[in-house]
């Protein structure tokens, strides 16, 4: 059983047909890449599948479960995490308190815990801080933990965003233009990253980058999407060498 | 060996550390007889203002979202309180335990409350809240002020006409009596107790700020998408920390009417949540210690100003301008931040390894 199984996705924005009869499955442990031209709806496969939008038709399955038409904090709770083109970091919480965050939902005390300084939330708190400062040593930020997560140069703070989904434990990280803004060397350094988390953490990644470098060095399998459309699926290297996907690259 | 603090819990002591230096100089100049009877008055009024601007900061600066009804919830908790202590006060003559159940009971109403206007009103975005909690104040005044209410040997009577509609027996005694509001409330409130009481909200501030539940709610401030997408239960959040600031303006409504033998309704207008609103964003918003301040230096300032009468609100106002443009603008503020740590430097020189202590609240 796939991972995650969707079918026939579908949404439009007023005329517009931002994704239409979408469908992709993805293996546990997959490294699958979604790639596409600007404006092609891969940002919005992505809300879809979040919940921030509702699809109008189609249906998404995690881990047999279905979960089409669930909103964001339900979807998330199943097991997808994300991160975000445009950078969403909590901006004047500290770095590790943006993983803290994430660790919200699986590290629990009552708020009256927390104001009367109960046992438990010392307890707690310490477990929260142990297990936020690896995940944060994974992504080499252990040493600016308690910096304000604004002060973080840029490619950092999307390595701060990729630790906090995974705070939350999910079954399938979603990545939108991880390497965007990277210089060479960043991208190298994130692509080792993103492979020792698939493999370290047991995930299943889908990521959107249009760093072909990146994509093909670490997907193992690809879609790409055009104009909301499918245009083809398969191993990297047969999709990227296929005359209609370097056409749509390129434009007509 | 130096103990090393966060630099969130050192913030909160130092707070607590000015707060008990504060009080204990007060303490001393009442001893010694120092302090006007002008000046005596204003002691309680300032916790009360310094409790309704820390828990306004709450929810402007820590949760993000726009509330003017701070003097609504605090009229809340003043009458529930007052009506509460009116009843008892010949059942219940231990003051402490008297006024212990009237600051739960007007917490807990105004909580209440608070919770009643956000369950609808947090679930939407944009500034809503703002506009419902401005009209939740007019309206719970003016219910106020033209409620009657009554008891005597056939129970509790409720008019919203007139004292004479409420038809009590001779024996009967006014509660509520319109706009005339409540007399014969026990001063229970002392500087002492409200200063304790002005201690333990700002405790109970510091903590849920550093808590789990803090960090969601300021997740949720700073990025209301992200938050969810972690899975955050975006109105539970909004609302404990709303109910939360409800629940201290109406303890500071408490500390209010049992400070004065009578209570009336038009005390708390539009003009006193904007006041606090005013104390928060001068002292900065999301800065707690600053509320404090803010409510302080404002509220004695009037008093302090009278010897030069007839400039006093020129003056007022030049330094209400010059501290918002030292709090609100970044530029200035960085200024004076710098130029603050270069005097602390210079002070203590011999103390080397400085710490970059950053806004965290
Ligand atoms: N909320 C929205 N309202 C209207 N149009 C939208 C919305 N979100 C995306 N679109 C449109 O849908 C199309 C696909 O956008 P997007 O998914 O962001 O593309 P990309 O593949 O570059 O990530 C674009 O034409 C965009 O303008
Ligand atoms: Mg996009």
């Amino acid at each position: 059983m796939a991972l995650l199984e969707v079918k026939k996705l579908g949404i439009s924005f007023g005329g517009l047909r931002a994704v239409d009869e979408f469908s992709i499955k993805i293996e546990k442990g997959e490294l699958y890449g979604l790639i596409g031209p600007n404006g092609a709806g891969k940002t919005t496969v992505f809300n879809l599948l979040t919940g921030v939008y509702k699809p109008t038709d189609g249906s998404i399955t995690l881990d047999g479960e279905d979960i089409t038409g669930r909103n964001t904090i339900q979807i998330n709770k199943a097991g997808i995490a994300r991160t975000f083109q445009n950078i969403r970091l909590f901006h004047n919480l500290s770095v590790i308190d943006n993983v803290k965050v994430g660790l919200h939902n699986h590290y629990k005390y009552s708020s009256g815990t927390g104001v009367f300084r109960l046992p438990k939330f010392f307890k707690t708190e310490k477990e929260m801080n142990k297990k936020a400062l690896e995940l944060l040593s994974v992504f080499d930020l252990d040493k600016e933990a308690y910096l304000p997560a604004s002060g973080l140069p840029y490619g950092k703070q999307r390595k701060l965003e990729i630790a906090r989904a995974l705070a939350t434990q999910p079954k399938l990280l979603l990545l939108d233009e991880p390497a965007a803004g990277m210089n060479p060397n960043e991208t190298a350094e994130l692509m080792n990253t993103i492979r020792s988390v698939r493999d370290n953490f047991d995930m299943t990644v889908l990521l959107i980058e249009h760093d072909m470098s990146l994509v093909s060095g670490i997907c193992e399998r690809l879609s790409v999407l055009n104009f909301g459309q499918l245009l083809c699926e398969g191993k990297t290297s047969e999709v990227l060498s296929n005359p209609e996907v370097i056409k749509a690259y390129l434009g007509d | 060996m130096k103990k090393k603090l966060n630099p969130q819990t050192r913030k909160s002591f130092i707070t607590y550390g000015l707060l008990l230096i504060v009080f204990i100089a007060v303490e001393i100049l009442l001893k010694t007889g120092s302090i006007s009877s002008m000046l005596q008055g204003l002691l309680v009024p300032i916790c009360v203002y310094s409790i309704l601007a820390v828990s306004l900061n709450l929810t402007v600066g820590i949760l993000g979202e726009l509330s003017l009804g701070q003097a609504g919830f605090m009229c809340v908790g003043a009458y529930a309180s007052a009506i509460f202590s009116n009843l008892v006060k010949d059942s219940i003559t231990q003051p402490v335990l008297r006024f212990t159940l009237a600051i739960f009971i007007g917490g807990i109403v105004a909580a209440i409350f608070g919770i009643l206007i956000g369950i609808p009103v947090l679930r939407l975005r944009g500034d809503y809240l703002a506009i419902v909690t401005l009209a939740f104040g007019e309206i719970i005044k003016n219910v106020f002020a033209a409620l009657y209410i009554g008891y005597d040997s056939a129970g509790l009577h409720i008019s919203l006409k007139s004292q004479g509609d409420l038809g009590l027996k001779p024996d009967g005694k006014m509660i509520i009596n319109g706009a005339l509001g409540i007399g014969g409330t026990p001063n229970d409130s002392t500087f002492e107790i409200a200063f304790v009481i002005l201690f333990i909200s700002v405790i109970i501030i510091y903590n849920f700020i550093h808590s789990r539940t803090g960090r969601a709610v300021m997740s949720i401030r700073d990025n209301r998408i992200a938050a969810e997408s972690v899975g955050l239960n975006i109105t539970k959040y909004k609302l404990i920390t709303f109910a939360l600031t409800a629940f201290l303006a109406g303890v500071a409504g408490v500390l209010y009417s049992h400070n004065f033998y009578s209570l009336q309704a038009s005390k708390f207008d539009y003009n006193l949540s904007i006041l606090v609103l005013v104390f928060v964003v001068l002292g900065g918003i999301g800065n707690i210690r600053g509320s404090i301040i803010a409510a302080a230096v404002l509220t004695l300032l009037p008093e302090l100003l009278r010897s030069i009468n007839n400039y006093r609100m020129l003056f007022y106002a030049v330094i209400l301008i010059v501290m918002m443009i030292c709090t609100s603008n970044e530029t200035i503020r960085t200024f004076f931040i710098r130029n603050f740590q270069k005097l602390k430097g210079l002070i203590i020189k011999n103390k080397s390894g400085s710490e970059t202590v950053k806004e965290a609240e």
